[in-house]
């Protein structure tokens, strides 16, 4: 695009920005029980203090309270959707579209949550325009990316805001068809991001060679993946340990491979170990420097209950702590989205007094049609590609998929069923990635990554991440105030 | 099929090498083009006389080239061993075998390495874990999670093997002690004139609990090479031939390159039972006829556990075998008398067979009296090999 076309899209983002907030949208119905019952219904969310009157009044609430991630659900515009083109949000797509961006794809939606609201308030929505930048090469071709504010009010109190970052982009394929309401847009999802490069190679033919560089800040050493050991590291990034398992005899077996070296089958299958063991040996590298590690490192050879080995780091662990027979548990290590690495704990309450485990429970969901129709419509989100399946196929999606406001409504559910049905859900950052289609699972895996003590309260940061089976689904962050009689 | 025991009718003729330094200021290909001239010159044979040419796979300098600099001509026999120092005996393994066969009648084996100046094995070798091969896919179970160094894959086998058997750090430095006062008297080691106490072992930093730096062997340039040639025509040559009384490769069951984690033991090397069995039965002897050895030293741990796995004494005594100057001069077995690759130089293993073959000539600074046969061990962790020579 030329140097004048971008200046005028520049130009027109800073006055739409200078308009400040949008005239409130009023919600249609005050927050109340019946709206709350689907939603929970639909997500499976099944915490109390939302449909339960008698215990939400013993609660920490002292009575029924809406789902947080509900929040947008009361201004949605409902199926006869009505715009009049004057809010922020109409006036930046309406200027990239006319710039020849008519593709949209939404990129983030991060909530913050100032209190939980109760059934008889009403809501009023405004926003505004925050951000643009661009044009930026994606992906799916050139764009721009803009993140409006909604903030919801409760009189003159703001009780909850979302920061909603799109792309608008110009497919570089065929002419895209009419563009989707940005309000719930989710075109086809950037692909996975590329690896990382690898650090090529040290030279070693070169005659008096000079010695390789050493890697770059942040060069992390990654697996190669094979199709005999893919398992092992899709397990990881699921947040289960996967020992291969010979179809043959049953023999367990790692590292894996493709034949049973015990009775010759090429069946190799997989168990899901508990992920428990007692360390057989152990190292404690002091030098030299191990890219993306802190030394001292502690590594474990663990034997797993299951009777085979694995050998992992162990961060956190003073070296003098660790002990050969020492029983430990498996922690998942996420370093990226395509890396998930083992690590050890020690195992038990007694070595790690306090504090609640690392990992959070697996929440596995099945992505049937119907979870995802009632789902979107339990948020009250009329899209089609949500709902009809004839017309998302139309739109070049492979089927319905499921909504953002789904996304983070088990956002929530996955922390809270860990976190207790009193724990306050303070904020969700959530970055989309693939696309969950009708039909596939879709497995949520978090672990702590803060805690930090508060007055009453432990207040916990959890990462999360939710992946079918196409990669990432989302990955997100999560802020949860966990009182402290309870935990 | 059965195999013949007897080893093939072959000798060491000639030994050369270029000084051990920290930076040899020069290319491997040049170090390595003047130690096969060193070792022909010392068998007083010509480049001309060289039909064939083997090294590692780790090495930088291919065959043809260190044929075309020496202007060698035609080659009948080049060959590579794999899985690092575990190659060095197996070099001459190959040269014997293709002597015995008619192969090629004059065989040189090579190993040049600017180690210390260029690529340091010490450090962690990124590429090693982004190798698209089956050993890039078992670097893949422990170099992400950070056992990425030859010295911590050591460790995790040290430790085990301190835990089942009660050795402790102090019995790893009675081998580093015995090298360094070996070396001490080598002029051409890297260490001469520089003896260590135990107590200085003790003292040393950690790299990998629970190996110390000086449990580690250093980081050397240079080269060294071997020449090997039939025993018929030894007999015309200058130099006493050290006879090849055995050699032999072994690999152990559920084999890795540095961390065979998954057997059911730690604490031995099965690789090297493997060569041990073949090395006595060619040989017609028993560790106890052994004059002196060079047992593979890149961590002194391993050494223990080969003094056991080739029979010098019971699973788990090794300590208390190396225990009263018992492998230095003038010990029941003296090891490493060139001062090993602590104290000498880390040349993959092949100094310790230029230095076998010295004591079957009686040339070493650090003679071992008598005319019994001397056993070469390669690297251990990994596929192995070794040797057994003998006067004729």
């Amino acid at each position: 695009m030329t140097q004048d076309a971008a200046d005028r899209i520049r130009a027109e983002a800073q006055r739409i920005m200078a308009l400040g907030e949008s005239s409130p949208r009023v919600a249609r119905d005050p927050v109340n029980l019946p709206i709350i019952e689907n939603w929970v219904e639909a997500m499976g969310d099944a915490n109390p203090v939302y449909t339960d009157p008698e215990y939400a009044a013993a609660s920490v609430h002292g009575g029924l309270v809406a789902p947080p991630a509900m929040a947008q659900v009361w201004t949605m515009p409902g199926l006869r959707r009505e715009r009049d083109g004057s809010d922020p949000m109409s006036q930046i797509v309406s200027v990239l579209e006319d710039a020849g961006y008519t593709s949209v794809v939404a990129t983030n939606s991060d909530h913050v949550f100032h209190r939980y609201l109760r059934p008889g308030e009403r809501l009023t929505l405004r926003f505004s325009l925050i951000d643009l930048i661009g044009p930026k090469r994606t992906a799916l071709g050139e764009g721009w990316f803009f993140t409006t504010r909604h903030t919801w009010y409760s009189g003159d109190e703001a009780v909850a805001t979302m920061d909603f970052r799109i792309l608008k982009f110009r497919s570089p394929a065929a002419a895209s068809g009419p563009a989707s309401s940005p309000e719930t847009a989710e075109g086809p999802a950037p692909p996975p991001a590329a690896p990382p490069p690898i650090a090529p190679r040290p030279a070693t033919q070169a005659p008096a060679a000079p010695a390789p560089a050493p890697p770059p800040a942040g060069f992390v050493m990654r697996p190669v993946i094979s199709p005999d050991t893919k398992f092992f590291w899709d397990g990881m990034s699921a947040g289960e340990l996967r020992i291969q398992h010979c179809g043959g005899c049953g023999a367990l077996r790692h590292p894996p491979g493709p034949v049973c070296p015990q009775c010759g089958s090429d069946d190799p299958g997989y168990v899901r170990a508990a992920g428990t063991g007692t360390v057989f040996s152990y190292v404690v590298h002091h030098h030299p420097p191990v890219p993306g590690k802190q030394l001292p490192l502690v590594i474990a050879l663990v034997e797993l209950d299951e009777g085979v080995r694995l050998l992992a780091e162990m961060p956190g662990v003073a070296a003098d702590q660790v002990r050969i027979g020492m029983p430990v548990q498996i922690r998942y290590l996420r370093i990226d989205d395509e890396l998930t690495l083992p690590a050890w704990r020690p195992a038990g309450p007694a070595s790690d007094p306090g504090a609640g485990p690392d990992e959070l429970p697996a929440m596995v969901v099945d992505v049937s049609a119907t979870f995802v129709v009632a789902s979107a419509l339990a948020t009250r989100d009329f899209t089609p590609v949500h709902h009809d399946r004839d017309l998302a196929i139309a739109n070049g999606s492979k089927d319905i998929f499921v909504n953002i406001l789904t996304d983070t409504g088990l956002v929530q559910r996955f922390v809270s069923q860990w976190a207790g049905p009193q724990a306050l859900l303070r904020e969700t950052k959530i970055r989309l990635g693939v696309p969950c289609y009708a039909g596939d699972t879709l497995t949520f895996s978090g672990r702590v990554a803060e805690r930090i003590a508060l007055a009453g309260a432990d207040r916990y940061e959890i990462t999360v991440t939710g992946r079918c089976s196409l990669g990432d689904h989302i990955i997100a962050t999560a802020v949860v105030d966990v009182p402290r009689s309870q935990s | 099929m059965t195999s013949d025991p007897r080893p093939p009718a072959a000798a060491i003729v000639g030994i050369g090498a270029t000084e051990f330094s920290k930076d040899s200021g020069r290319s491997e290909l040049r170090l390595a083009v003047e130690a096969v001239r060193a070792a022909l010159h010392d068998a007083g044979l010509r480049p001309a006389d060289v039909r064939g040419l083997v090294t590692f796979t780790m090495d930088s300098n291919a065959e043809v080239a260190v044929a075309r600099e020496l202007g060698i001509g035609e080659l009948t026999f080049f060959s590579q061993i794999g899985y690092g120092g575990g190659a060095a005996c197996a070099t001459v393994h190959q040269a014997a075998m293709a002597v015995a066969t008619g192969s090629a009648d004059v065989v040189v084996c090579y190993r040049s390495l600017n180690e210390r100046s260029g690529r340091r094995f010490g450090q962690v070798s990124v590429g090693a874990v982004a190798a698209p091969t089956s050993s890039g896919i078992d670097n893949g179970w422990h170099y992400p999670m950070g056992l990425s160094t030859p010295a911590a894959t050591v460790a995790m086998a040290a430790r085990r093997y301190q835990h089942v058997y009660g050795a402790t750090s102090a019995d790893f430095g009675v081998v580093a002690v015995a090298d360094r006062r070996h070396a001490a008297v080598n002029p051409h080691a890297w260490f001469y004139g520089k003896p260590i106490t135990l107590a200085e072992h003790q003292a040393s930093r950690w790299i990998a609990e629970p190996l110390r730096l000086l449990d580690c062997c250093q980081e050397s340039d240079g080269a060294v090479a071997i020449v090997v040639t039939s025993l018929a025509r030894a007999r015309d040559l200058r130099a006493d031939p050290a006879v090849i009384l055995a050699a032999a490769q072994g690999c152990g069951p559920d084999q890795f390159t540095m961390t065979s984690y998954y057997r059911d033991e730690l604490t031995g090397l099965p690789e090297m039972g493997v060569v041990a069995r073949q090395l006595w039965q060619q040989a017609e002897i028993g560790p106890d006829e052994v004059r002196t050895a060079v047992l593979y030293d890149h961590f002194t741990p391993y050494v223990l556990m080969q003094l056991e796995e080739l029979g010098f004494c019971p699973r788990g005594d090794a300590r208390h075998f190396i225990a009263g100057g018992a492998i230095e001069l003038g010990g029941r077995l003296p090891l490493n008398t060139h001062g090993g690759q602590l104290g000498e130089a880390y040349i993959h293993g092949m100094n310790g067979i230029a230095e076998a073959v010295r004591q079957v000539r009686g040339s070493s600074v650090n003679q071992v009296p008598g005319d019994g046969p001397v056993l070469v061990t390669a690297g251990t962790g990994v596929p192995t090999s070794g040797l057994i020579l003998g006067p004729a």
